[in-house]
C-alpha cells in the first residue's frame, strides 16, 4: 500500500479544478431553485426536482471527465511515467475511483442538503429521518447504483483506449467502446428491471411520501405511507458490475505499453 | 550481468523498433547507447525499463522482467512528462512518496546544482524542466539509470554541468545508460559505447579501446553510422 497516500494527493493536484468547479455549480443550483416561486405547491415541487435531477446529472457526467482525461496524459508521458511507479496498476485505479468517489459524495449530500433546505424555507417538514435519508442514504444508493459504474466504466475505457497508443488506430475501439455505451448500459438497466426482485425493498423519504398523498400528486415512484420502495437488488449488481469493470482496469494497466 | 537483451525484436504496425538486438548490460559501467535517428536507441531503453515487451527475445533487468522491477531503476525518457502544475516541491513529494530510494538531501542538492528554479513547471523553459526531471531522476538511488536523452533542450553550460554530475554518480556502483546525440560532450563519460543501426547493433566497443587505437567516439560515430 506504499505510495498510495501520494496517489490520492496526485489525484486531487490533478483534478482540483474540476473538483472545485463541480463543488462551486451548488451555488449556481441553489440560486435556480430559490427562482422557483410560482404559488401552485406541485408544480413547484416538480420544478425543483427537475431541476435536482439535472444537476445530479451534470455531476455525473463532470466526474467522468475528471476521472477520463488518461489519454491527454498519456500523450504528454505522465501516463508512462505512473507505469514505471512502484504501486500496482489496481492501486492506481483505486485512488483515481476514490478522490473521484469523494468529490462526488460531497456533491450529492450537499444537493441533498439544498433540497431539504429549499422544503424547509417552503414550510415542509418530513421528519428528521426522511431529511437523514435525503442527505444520505438516497445520494449514497445513486451514487452506488449510477455514479459508481459510469466512473468505473470510464476509467476501464481510457484504460483500454490507452492500450491501443502504440498500435496506432485507438479510434476504432474508441468510437465502438463510446457507441456502445448507452446501448451497454440500457441492457444492463433492462435485465435489472425483468429481475424478480426477492429481497426486501427499502422504504426511503416516508415524510416526503406522506406529504405528497397529503397533496394528491400523482407520481411514478411506487410509494405506500412508509415511503418510496427502493429495491436492494440494482444497487447490488450495479456495485459488483462497477468491481468487475475497476479490476478488469487495473489488470489492464499492469499489462499495458507505455 | 546487469540486464540483459536476448535476441530481442520489437515490432509496431507498420515498422520494428529493434530487430534481433542482443546486449549485455554489466555492472557499474556508464554505457552509451547511440545511434541516427529512428535506430531504435528509444526502443531499447524502453524495453529496458519495462514500457514495451518484446515482440520476440528475452528481456532480463535486475534479475527478471523488467515491469516487475520497475520500482529498482531509473528510466529518464525523452518526452517532457512533468504535470504544469507541479514544482520542484511538488516533485519532491510525488518521488519521496511513491520511491523507497528517493535521497530528499540529495534533491535539494541537485537542484541547487543544476539551478532549478522553484516555480511551477509551466512558467519554466524547456531546458529547466529537463533539469528538473534529471534531478527527480538522479535523486534516486538505485542500481540502473536508463537515460533517453537527458541533455535535450538543455544550454550548452549546463549539459557540462549535468555531465559532471553524471560522472560523480558513476562513481558509486550504479549502472548508466545514456542515450544521447550530443555525443562529443559525453564522449569522455562513456565507458562503452553501443552504435545501434536499423534495430541492430552495428558496433560494441569499450570506449578506453577505441581511444587507444587513436579513434575518438565521435570519429567512431561517424565511420560506423555514415
Amino acid at each position: 500500500m506504499r505510495g498510495f497516500a501520494t496517489l490520492l494527493w496526485l489525484e486531487y493536484r490533478r483534478s482540483r479544478i474540476w473538483a472545485a468547479a463541480l463543488l462551486g455549480s451548488l451555488a449556481f443550483w441553489f440560486w435556480g431553485l430559490n427562482q422557483v416561486t410560482m404559488s401552485n405547491f406541485g408544480e413547484r415541487a416538480g420544478i425543483r426536482v427537475a431541476i435536482v435531477g439535472v444537476a445530479a446529472a451534470v455531476g455525473l457526467v463532470v466526474l467522468c471527465f475528471m476521472i477520463g482525461r488518461i489519454r491527454g496524459e498519456t500523450r504528454r508521458g505522465q501516463y508512462q511515467i505512473l507505469l514505471l511507479t512502484p504501486p500496482s496498476g489496481y492501486l492506481h485505479i483505486l485512488a483515481r475511483v476514490i478522490f473521484a468517489l469523494g468529490v462526488g459524495i460531497v456533491y450529492y449530500v450537499i444537493l441533498g442538503g439544498l433540497m431539504w433546505w429549499v422544503a424547509a424555507r417552503a414550510g415542509i417538514h418530513p421528519g428528521t429521518g426522511s431529511v437523514l435519508q435525503l442527505l444520505f442514504a438516497g445520494p449514497f444508493y445513486g451514487i452506488g447504483a449510477i455514479v459508481l459504474p459510469f466512473v468505473s466504466w470510464t476509467l476501464l475505457l481510457m484504460v483500454f483506449l490507452s492500450a491501443f497508443r502504440l498500435s496506432g488506430p485507438s479510434w476504432i475501439p474508441g468510437i465502438v467502446m463510446v457507441a456502445g455505451t448507452p446501448f451497454l448500459f440500457r441492457w444492463i438497466s433492462e435485465g435489472i428491471f425483468k429481475l424478480s426482485y426477492s429481497l426486501p425493498a427499502w422504504s426511503m423519504f416516508g415524510g416526503f411520501t406522506r406529504l405528497i398523498e397529503e397533496a394528491e400528486i400523482e407520481t411514478e415512484i411506487m410509494i405506500t405511507t412508509q415511503g418510496a420502495l427502493v429495491p436492494q437488488e440494482p444497487l447490488w449488481i450495479m456495485l459488483a458490475l462497477s468491481v468487475v469493470m475497476l479490476v478488469i482496469a487495473g489488470r489492464i494497466w499492469q499489462e499495458v505499453e507505455g | 550481468m546487469l540486464a540483459q537483451l536476448r535476441e530481442v525484436t520489437k515490432r509496431y504496425v507498420t515498422t520494428e523498433g529493434v530487430r534481433d538486438l542482443t546486449l549485455d548490460i554489466e555492472d557499474g559501467q556508464v554505457l552509451g547507447v547511440l545511434g541516427l535517428n529512428g535506430s531504435g536507441k528509444t526502443t531499447a531503453l524502453k524495453l529496458l525499463a519495462g514500457l514495451l515487451f518484446p515482440t520476440k527475445g528475452e528481456v532480463t533487468v535486475l534479475g527478471g522482467p523488467p515491469r516487475k522491477n520497475r520500482a529498482r531503476l531509473v528510466f529518464l525518457g525523452e518526452t517532457d512528462e512533468l504535470h504544469a502544475w507541479m514544482t520542484p516541491y511538488d516533485g519532491e513529494r510525488f518521488a519521496a512518496g511513491l520511491y523507497e530510494d528517493f535521497r530528499p538531501e540529495r534533491y535539494h542538492e541537485l537542484l541547487d546544482f543544476l539551478e532549478v528554479p522553484r516555480r511551477k513547471t509551466k512558467a519554466m523553459s524547456r531546458g529547466e524542466r529537463g533539469r528538473l526531471r534529471l534531478a527527480m531522476a538522479l535523486s534516486r538511488e538505485v542500481k540502473l539509470y536508463l537515460l533517453d536523452e537527458p541533455l535535450a533542450g538543455i544550454d550548452l553550460l549546463s549539459r557540462e554541468r549535468i555531465l559532471t554530475s553524471l560522472v560523480r554518480e558513476w562513481h558509486t556502483d550504479a549502472t548508466i545508460v545514456l542515450s544521447t546525440h550530443e555525443v562529443a560532450e559525453a564522449e569522455g563519460l562513456f565507458e562503452r559505447v553501443v552504435f545501434l543501426r536499423d534495430g541492430g547493433v552495428a558496433l560494441d566497443a569499450r570506449a578506453e579501446a577505441l581511444r587507444e587505437e587513436g579513434r575518438s567516439v565521435v570519429e567512431t560515430f561517424r565511420e560506423v553510422l555514415s
